[in-house]
């Protein structure tokens, strides 16, 4: 309707209205968890406080007593901080290798990598349970720290493969000529070139490990246990403590939430494995 | 010193052979130009000598020493690039110094050789930009000055003016002349615009293929073309080919005439046609004549003016020293 | 010559990696869907241990294939994935469409839609259930009892209040009980993942050709053809696509439905697995491999598509 002077009331004050309505819709669930987090658990269900209330920073103040909720950020910050380092560690090199020398397998090479990123997680959660148990890995921050790199690793080098390919082959060959070897090549030039790519890469594959809640609930029971474990161990407080249990997940989610603004387009990138453009 | 010798030299990308067995010389100081039409592998043929694909077999030798094995780097050949392949992270001063840094020479050395190649290529006020905030020219400057500091045995020049716009090729067509002037070091030059290779070479290359067609000097390929191909990829407006029993007369299966060696009249000559467009140049006129009834069209070129318009009759006559024979396989007849 | 050798290798690494973790446990999962074992058994303590001489062939198949809960996951899976799917495109399509042309606060907005994508499966499944969902508690449950006040304190009223006396009182819905619990599931995942769909729409939208519109116009065609015939072919591929990543996603839904109901009325495969992996491993193993079949028919589908876009 840009294109010609067909304006309608309904372009210039509904379409916008509608629009605006639709967001708040579904934001609101967000909204309404915070709002929640700021109220007394009594105060949180009963139906004259629904709207105004007396704010209190209780829930937050007391979210180490009541659920010891540092120990679980803390342990989902290093799992996804050091998941994400080890898969740009490896997934840098590949994904350089093959945007850049390529040979014939490389296409079968990237699908195989992605297939694996389908398998049901499901199928082998007793074969991976009866391994780290019985390597003494189980609950170990180690052992949540390689399941997450591996399940993110398709992803992490399918969107450094697309960043990759943009960087004009001449570039590269250009640094051949001047006497670079492949250490310089990734470390002068790649790694420089891409690096609005790679942080994204980065973000992205920390906020997918931040919010696993497959392996990092089966695979744990105290030790290396993740916001994701806590969150479902008081998933039913029968009403009792909505509001504290509505701090302690809009601390687990608000972080991240507010990084996901930074990357929508990179996450349509490296979800749909650069088909969508 | 940059004596480039191939011998025997075949490329195959997996069972396309694209360079079928190859020999060629390139002296020391001479400005080498491969020609020809594009898929011909003329610039397989110039990554080859850079390293950048490896031969599929046979030698290349680069100042006696074989370089076949021998990586990019290692060969002493600096390439400027047709997308220049600037750095696009670095300043132009960086750019340059790149190649000396990667040889891990001193700053001061580089510092001295920067500054040296910046001037020559008026570039000494832009040294602290970076790559996307200047001009197609400039940025091919840079790109030749990255090679110059590099003190190279051989530049090697893939399609470096395709880029730009007619004006500046222009220019800087001049310029790269001028370079090797001032350097005397050996220049190979990949292009598909016969112009350039005819005002740049010392020798140039003509490729079909894979194969060599002809390697002469611009001069030698425009009046003796080994073949039919030759003879018509050099010189512009391309040279009339006629077949036919015009072309028994003179023994030939094949016979050429160049527009510029064609006379020209309104009430006489061997062969009578129509005048189709007529391109009045001022210095040049081109005229395009129909229904001579030798092939579709007959282009012809004439100094200064001649008042023809569209439809008029027109007669045309070779000049017959400068007629060109081919025989059956399209090879020159002495 | 340009050694290729050494920046080849470089890929070796993540290739062996990925092989281990695909290729250990699932042959693994083969090999205890062949066999009895179960981690408790007092009567026949040798099928604790996983040993080629508790051979069953395929007789956890049979178990499975003749469980009724397997049937009834089978049906869950596709109730919840297929529900989902249909939702969040029909959603998806709108939206994009809706909020592509600029309007003010069009950042604002669309920050707003994708933010649900970002919250953790655990949290978006607490949120909804508790806070929003609970036939007492929530949001539901504040509303309907609202609702009921309203109506008991109309029908006092003078004058109309035998008319109000005729309204039933209105019923919350509990989305924890066996009927429903999958509707709450399919409710919280359709919010997370509409903004998938919106996200993706979008920028394939942004791609559609301009002038193809403007000829469209220029041939007559109104609005509602436009979309009809030059937006929503556009969009095929990406709805394709966005079909295909969230049947895989959604296959292997395993924490909100474990959080609204513990599966209980309301189990997909994965949650089957897990059940059975309390004890019985060898039908665990065998519901595994049906799911791995499952995953992998519209796996190849995806695969073809992502495969025809990647060299290009």
């Amino acid at each position: 309707m840009a294109i010609v002077a067909t304006t309608t009331k309904f372009s210039v004050y509904g379409r916008p209205v509608l629009a605006w309505i639709v967001g708040l819709l579904f934001f609101f669930p967000i909204f309404w968890l915070v709002l929640t987090s700021f109220k007394t658990d009594a105060d949180a269900v009963k139906p004259e406080f629904l709207l105004f209330f007396t704010p209190t920073l209780d829930n937050y103040l007391n979210m180490t007593e009541n659920y010891d909720y540092w120990r679980f950020a803390t342990n989902s910050i290093i799992t996804s901080v050091f998941a994400t380092i080890f898969a740009l560690a490896v997934g840098i090199p590949s994904a350089y290798a093959m945007a850049f020398n390529p040979s014939r397998a490389t296409k079968d090479v990237l699908m195989w990598m992605l297939s694996t990123k389908m398998l049901p997680a499901a199928a082998v959660l007793y074969p991976m349970t009866f391994i780290t148990k019985s390597i003494g890995l189980f609950d170990t921050h180690f052992m949540v720290i390689v399941v997450l790199m591996l399940i993110n690793l398709p992803i992490v080098i399918w969107m450094l493969f697309t960043y990759f390919k943009e960087i004009p082959k001449d570039i590269i060959e250009a640094g051949q000529m001047d006497g670079v070897n492949t250490w310089g090549e990734v470390k002068e030039i790649l790694i420089p070139l891409a690096w609005g790519g790679i942080a994204s890469t980065a973000l992205l594959c920390f906020i997918f490990c931040w919010n696993e809640a497959y392996w990092t609930v089966r695979l744990t029971t105290t030790e290396a246990a993740t916001l994701s474990k806590l969150i479902e161990g008081n998933r039913a407080p029968e009403g009792l403590f909505f509001g504290r249990l509505s701090a302690v997940s809009a601390a687990a989610v608000g972080p991240i939430v507010v990084l996901g603004w930074f990357c929508q387009k990179q996450l349509v990138q490296g979800l749909t494995f650069g088909a969508v453009k | 010193m940059g004596r480039i010798v191939l011998e025997n030299v075949t490329k195959s990308f997996g069972d396309a052979q694209v360079i079928p067995p190859l020999d060629l010389t390139i002296e020391d100081g001479e400005f080498a130009v491969f020609v020809g039409p594009s898929g011909c592998g003329k610039s397989t043929l110039l990554r080859l000598i850079a390293g950048l694909e490896e031969t599929t077999s046979g030698r290349i030798v680069i100042d006696d020493n074989d370089a076949t094995q021998v990586p990019p780097s290692k060969r002493g050949l600096a390439m400027v690039f047709q997308s220049y392949a600037l750095y696009p992270h670095m300043s132009v001063r960086k750019n340059i110094a790149f190649p000396l840094r990667m040889a891990k020479m001193d700053q001061a050395a580089i510092d001295t050789k920067v500054e040296a190649a910046a001037k020559i290529l008026n570039l000494a006020d832009y040294l602290e930009q970076k790559p996307g905030q200047l001009s197609g020219g400039q940025r091919q400057r840079v790109a030749i000055g990255r090679a110059i500091v590099r003190e190279p045995a051989a530049f090697l020049f893939d399609e470096p003016l395709s880029n730009l716009d007619a004006a500046l090729r222009v220019g800087m067509r001049l310029e790269i002349s001028e370079l090797h002037n001032r350097l005397n070091t050996t220049m190979i030059y990949v292009t598909h615009d016969q112009v350039e290779a005819m005002t740049m070479a010392d020798k140039i290359v003509v490729l079909r293929a894979g194969n060599i067609e002809q390697v002469g000097s611009p001069l030698d390929l425009y009046h003796t073309p080994r073949n039919i191909f030759v003879a018509g990829f050099i010189g512009s407006p391309k040279m009339n080919i006629i077949d036919g029993p015009e072309a028994e007369k003179q023994g030939a299966t094949s016979i050429g005439f160049r527009p510029e060696h064609t006379d020209v009249s309104t009430t006489e000559g061997m062969w009578k046609g129509r005048v189709g467009v007529a391109e009045h140049l001022g210095s040049d006129t081109f005229i395009h004549v129909h229904d001579t009834g030798l092939a579709d069209m007959i282009t012809v070129r004439i100094t200064g003016d001649i008042a023809v318009t569209h439809g008029d009759d027109i007669y045309l006559t070779p000049q017959m020293d400068k007629l060109h024979k081919f025989d059956a396989d399209g090879l020159r007849m002495a | 010559m340009s050694n290729r050798t050494l920046p080849r290798l470089l890929q070796t690494p993540a290739v062996i990696m990925l092989l281990i973790w695909m290729l250990i446990p699932l042959s693994l999962t083969l090999y205890f869907s062949f066999i009895r074992y179960v981690l408790n058994n007092l009567r026949r303590p040798e099928w604790t241990t996983p040993s080629f001489s508790n051979w069953r062939g395929f007789g956890n198949y049979e178990f499975v294939l003749n469980s009724k809960d397997f049937l009834f996951a089978i049906q869950n899976s596709l109730l919840i994935v297929g529900s989902i799917l249909f939702l969040t495109v029909i959603l998806g399509v709108l939206i994009a469409v809706m909020i592509n042309k600029a309007f003010p606060g069009q950042g604002i907005v669309r920050v707003l839609l994708i933010s649900p994508f970002f919250v953790m499966p655990a949290v978006n499944a607490v949120l909804w259930v508790n806070m929003i969902l609970d036939p007492v508690l929530g949001l539901q449950g504040l509303a309907v009892a609202g609702i009921n006040d309203l109506i008991g304190s109309l029908q006092s009223a003078p004058g109309v209040g035998w008319f109000f006396s005729l309204w039933p009182e209105v019923k919350p819905i509990s989305f924890r009980a066996t009927q429903t619990s999958a509707y709450a599931v399919i409710i919280m995942v359709t919010w997370q993942w509409t903004p998938f769909a919106v996200l993706i729409f979008m920028t394939s939208l942004q791609s559609e050709d301009q002038q193809q519109k403007e000829a469209a116009v220029l041939d007559g065609a109104g609005t509602f053809s436009q979309f009809r015939f030059l937006t929503l072919p556009h969009l095929g591929r990406p709805i394709a696509i966005v079909v295909m990543i969230q049947a895989i996603f959604h296959l292997s839904l395993y924490a909100e439905i474990e959080i609204v109901s513990r599966g209980n009325g309301n189990k997909n495969l994965p949650y089957l697995i897990g059940e059975f992996a309390n004890n019985n491993i060898g039908a665990a193993s065998a519901t595994g491999i049906f799911a791995v079949i499952l995953a992998n028919i519209v796996a190849i589908f995806l695969l073809r598509m992502i495969g025809k876009t990647l060299m290009e």
